[in-house]
């Protein structure tokens, strides 16, 4: 007790040298926290579009669908069983279904996905209910990336060629009715999103669907022959690019974080250098060296506790701020199909603050003591005498 | 290609004249061209972006459901051949010494970059077999009096709903056609010119075949030889000649 | 002075080895923070140029409308003359011929027929010329599971889950079923040297890399790419390098109106990248000036340290006689040189330690996967001009101003006071 009493008279006595060294390590403490919130916003933020967007809280998918395999989607669909349409009426599943098609902006030919969506779903934040319209023959709603792709705009007119189950050809001119903006690629790129329905009717595939999203991650009881997917397996590629970004953060606050603890390494030598007079006289009166020691390595860790209340002061408006406003990111990723925001959002998780905490105390407690150990081979009267070298 | 070509020439052949309606038109087309065997010899022009390319292929064919095309030109596509049995497709490519069989979703690629798809060329029924056909009127096409018969399909599994023919009244020999989507929308036209008489038959030896949707000139078929009854071994029609 | 002054600074160890240490320590990590902070920020475009952009990228103009489809039909042609054009033209780069395809892969059975099939993409790299850094720059030793690289004509690399799927072994042959760059069918026997983890789910399906020579016989592309990729030797993207190039190079074009003439784009011309270029250079700064700031602020301390420690000398030299602006003097002097020298050799090692991560990086892949796979894990350093000055601002400034704010102490002492001062 009588350590930490000292220790915070003695360091608060240091004056603005002790404020710099905590300005230091408060500020290797912020960024630290900074970082791994950007990084778990920006996870979070993925995981939430994907989620919301595009995959729900899990899909089931017909047998044979294999999303990266555009050559299955003819034999990829099927009618709902019952479970599964028992699941649709009680709006915890919406069916998708989904064929290859041709689109052709200006005379070229293109590769497209028609999807079919419930106008009336809930579950994925797709403007489905832009397909409400009954203003024109076939409403397709289509993402920013795949507008542009096409250099068209809404209300614009585009020839579309399908197949029937069947294999026969259809064709007609499908109108845009609205444009969204989302940041996940696959919902988006080279995807024309139509009214179930009226999908199902031009595809002669009546209750069929090729995959439903689900609103919970427990899928219906028997749905076999139909998979659920969860989403560990639908976030897998998402999860590991995330990780791997981690990584490279971890060097950059590392390096900051030891350029801190050098501070007060730094100072602690500096201190027994300058307060040999007190070592001695705290021995003569009493304490053993390795007390003495105590004194001097609580002082680090007092310095870790100021420099963690100095970080609060004008961190938490900081990140706070930042979390609010979000930090504006590049769609860096966004070619490898993977759902990065224009901004992202911080956010700093209890597990996270306490972890920093503990590893800022930790740290600064090993480097206070290093520089302390020396006191302990030292005798009193060469101390007294102020004769450490 | 062959297939095509038999698609058009069962169809449309015929002999005599003052048809009273279209179904008697097909039929009489189909029952004058049933030929046990056909060995044609054609070129085929595919107009890309940047060159055209012409390439010369033989075919043999006995009834409709067996074919066999060997690839005479250009150097890189020579040897290459190609067996149908019923709906089944194998390529072999005489580089790789390789037999691959093109199956499923890979029948409606296209062939070659053309215009056509290996589906295209797969289908071997009669026209009046998935169509019921009704003579519509009558047009003046290249200087040449034509029926216009208009074909609906009476079964699900055919890849137009509906074609247009426009068939020569004196000839016999369908000068254009054109087919439609469900929903009314043009989708591919066939133009057929110079016409020849073979072994006593007028034959369409110039066929364009053109994608309206998209841009481009299409494919162009030109037949340079056509006989029919010849001596073809039923070997040829086996996986074990591809090798060969 | 300076002499006398170095003499001191060798001589008594604790007015150098420690402060030494601690600048040169510092300095270090000062140095090798920022080019860490560079080649992190550069990471991103680093990939992209890797993979996708080049630093600059000639396609036909058609190609480049269609980009995303990789359209062969509209690929370069006559590219060995273009190439020879740009190296005569734009040495500082290295011009690599790319080609991007799909096709169908073929395993045959004893007979030579398809056992099974599968759809793959492919890329057709430069493998075989000698001193290439195509695998190297597409991270595919690293993410080779089985085998090795091609070394021949023929051999192919393809995805490790494909080969596990369709049960295909190393040396097995494969076929490739496309269409050449004019339409026809191509056909190419490849003999499977090595499977490849990608660990992008699309490619790990079916993916097939093989050299671009062999990708030229196969897609009858005989003098043809798809792409010309521009790398500039330095191995740094240097935009405003890259823009003059690609001004120069689409001015030579700009009154032909073919759609097949040859466009150049530069990194920055990918939508995104242009604005996350401008990003990372704003970031870096940021996060530089962070670093630079913190250690200034180590490093004062051990300038005031320094000086603290010299109390009694300087009381000693002042009862001699000493002036006091003298003593200041040498004491600021002494830190210029103390710091100088810890600057030096922090710099170096950092430089070193730089180089070192910039030539081998990190790799926090296998960490997680326990494999490598294509898409980098791997972080690396990058070393850029200021890394050889910014560990001068804290070593050397800072040391010096730490001194300076230690030494005013001098003045303040009065020489009365001196001798009881000393007598303990």
């Amino acid at each position: 007790m009588i350590a930490i009493k000292l220790a915070f008279k003695n360091i608060i006595g240091a004056g603005y040298r002790t404020f710099l060294n905590i300005a230091v390590l408060s500020f290797a403490f912020v960024v630290i926290i900074w970082h791994n919130g950007v990084i778990d916003g920006w996870n979070m933020q993925a995981r939430r579009d994907t989620i919301n967007w595009e995959i729900g809280q899990g899909q089931i998918w017909h047998p044979n669908y294999d999303p990266l395999d555009f050559l299955s989607f003819q034999d990829a669909h099927g009618v709902l069983t019952a479970p599964l349409s028992d699941g649709v009426k009680s709006g915890k599943l919406t069916p998708i279904l989904l064929t290859t098609a041709s689109a052709f902006p200006q005379g070229r030919m293109q590769g497209v996905v028609l999807k079919g969506i419930d106008p009336d779903q809930t579950i994925l934040k797709i403007p489905s209910d832009l397909l409400k319209t009954t203003d024109y023959d076939l409403p397709v709603l289509i993402g920013k990336r795949m507008a542009s792709n096409l250099k068209v705009q809404e209300g614009d007119n585009i020839l579309i060629r399908w197949r029937d189950k069947n294999g026969t050809f259809d064709a007609t001119e499908a109108t845009i009715t609205g444009i969204f903006d989302c940041n996940v690629p696959t919902i988006d790129n080279g995807q024309f999103w139509l009214p179930l329905d009226r999908l199902r009717t031009m595809l002669d595939m009546p209750d069929e669907a090729t995959f439903l999203i689900s609103r919970e991650a427990t899928p219906p009881a028997d749905i076999a022959p139909w998979v659920f997917k969860d989403l560990d397996f639908l976030l897998a590629d998402l999860d590991m690019i995330i990780q791997s970004k981690k990584g490279g953060g971890a060097i950059m606050y590392g390096l900051l974080f030891i350029i801190a603890l050098l501070a007060i390494f730094d100072t602690q030598v500096l201190s027994i250098f300058r307060r040999q007079k007190e070592i001695g006289t705290y021995i003569a009166l009493g304490l053993t060296r390795w007390q003495v020691v105590g004194i001097f390595t609580v002082e680090g860790t007092v310095y870790s506790i100021l420099a963690i209340l100095l970080g609060a002061v004008y961190g938490i408006p900081l990140l706070w701020y930042t979390a609010k406003v979000g930090w504006a990111m590049p769609a860096g990723t966004d070619n490898m199909g993977l759902a990065i925001a224009d901004k992202i959002y911080p956010v700093y998780g209890t597990g996270l603050i306490i972890f920093t905490i503990l590893l800022v105390v930790i740290a600064a407690t090993i480097v206070s003591f290093l520089p302390a150990r020396k006191i302990a081979k030292l005798s009193p009267t060469d101390a007294l005498k102020g004769k450490i070298q | 290609m062959k297939s095509i070509i038999i698609l058009f020439l069962s169809t449309f052949f015929l002999l005599g004249s003052n048809p009273p309606n279209a179904d008697e038109i097909l039929k009489k087309v189909e029952q004058n061209l049933s030929s046990d065997n056909r060995v044609f010899e054609s070129e085929m022009v595919i107009h890309g972006k940047r060159s055209s390319r012409t390439i010369v292929s033989r075919s043999y064919s006995v009834g409709d459901k067996e074919s066999f095309t060997e690839y005479l030109s250009p150097a890189r596509e020579a040897g290459t051949k190609m067996l149908k049995l019923e709906n089944q497709l194998w390529i072999y490519s005489p580089s790789t010494d390789r037999t691959i069989q093109i199956s499923g979703h890979m029948l409606r690629q296209s062939v070659m970059g053309s215009d056509l798809s290996y589906e295209d060329m797969m289908e071997d029924r009669k026209l009046t077999d998935i169509y019921s056909a009704k003579l519509v009127g009558e047009e003046t096409l290249d200087e040449r009096k034509t029926y216009v018969i208009e074909l609906t399909a009476k079964v699900e599994d055919v890849a137009y709903h509906t074609q247009k023919l426009w068939v020569d009244s004196e000839r016999f020999v369908p000068l254009k056609e054109e087919m439609y989507a469900k929903s009314g929308q043009l989708l591919k036209r066939t133009t057929l010119s110079n016409v020849q008489k073979i072994e006593g038959r007028w034959f369409p030896m110039t066929l364009v075949y053109k994608d309206m949707l998209k841009q481009g000139d299409g494919t162009e078929f030109r037949m340079t030889s056509v006989k029919f009854n010849q001596n073809i071994p039923e070997y040829l029609f086996t996986k074990a000649a591809l090798k060969q | 002075m300076i002499q006398f002054l170095f003499k001191g600074i060798i001589r008594d160890k604790n007015r150098s080895v420690l402060p030494i240490l601690v600048i040169s320590l510092g300095v270090f990590l000062t140095v090798l923070g920022s080019a860490w902070f560079k080649g992190v920020f550069s990471d991103m475009i680093n990939t992209n140029a890797n993979f996708t952009a080049g630093h600059v990228r000639v396609m036909t103009r058609a190609y480049a409308e269609n980009v995303d489809q990789t359209p062969n039909d509209l690929a370069l042609v006559e590219v060995d003359q273009l190439i020879n054009d740009l190296d005569n033209q734009f040495p500082d780069f290295e011009w690599v011929k790319r080609t991007h395809f799909g096709g169908l892969l073929d395993v045959p059975n004893e007979e030579g027929e398809t056992r099974a099939q599968g759809m793959a993409i492919g890329q057709g790299i430069d493998f075989f010329s000698p001193g290439t850094h195509e695998p190297e720059r597409m991270n595919i030793p690293s993410s080779i599971v089985e085998g090795k690289l091609p070394g021949q004509p023929g051999e192919a690399l393809i995805s490790d889950d494909f080969a596990k799927r369709f049960k295909v072994n190393i040396g097995d042959p494969i076929t490739l079923f496309g269409s050449t760059m004019y339409g026809g069918m191509a056909f190419t026997n490849f003999t499977v040297c090595g499977t490849v983890r990608f660990g992008m789910r699309a490619l790990d399906r079916g993916a097939i890399l093989i050299d671009i020579s062999d990708a030229q016989i196969a897609l009858d592309m005989a003098d043809a790419a798809g792409e010309v990729l521009g790398f500039q030797k330095s191995g740094n993207y240097d935009e405003e390098r890259a823009l003059q190039v690609k001004d120069a190079f689409n001015a030579q074009y700009a009154a032909d109106s073919d759609e097949f003439a040859p466009v150049m784009q530069r990194l920055n011309d990918q939508a995104f990248l242009g604005y996350y270029l401008d990003l990372a250079k704003y970031m870096s700064s940021i996060v530089i000036f962070i670093f630079v700031l913190a250690m200034s602020i180590v490093l004062w301390n051990t300038g005031l340290l320094g000086g603290l420690r010299r109390y009694n000398e300087f009381g000693m030299r002042l009862a001699m006689g000493e002036e006091k602006r003298h003593i200041y003097g040498s004491l600021i002097t002494e830190s210029i040189i103390i710091g100088t020298i810890g600057s030096v050799v922090g710099t170096i090692f950092g430089l070193a330690a730089g180089y070192y991560l910039q030539q081998h990086g990190i790799d926090m892949g296998s960490a997680m996967q326990g494999g490598g796979m294509m898409l980098p894990t791997v972080f690396k350093a990058r070393i850029g001009p200021e890394a050889f000055y910014i560990g001068f601002i804290p070593g050397l400034i800072s040391m010096v101003l730490g001194n300076a704010l230690a030494g005013i102490a001098i003045y303040r002492r009065q020489t009365a006071v001196l001798t009881k001062e000393l007598s303990v």
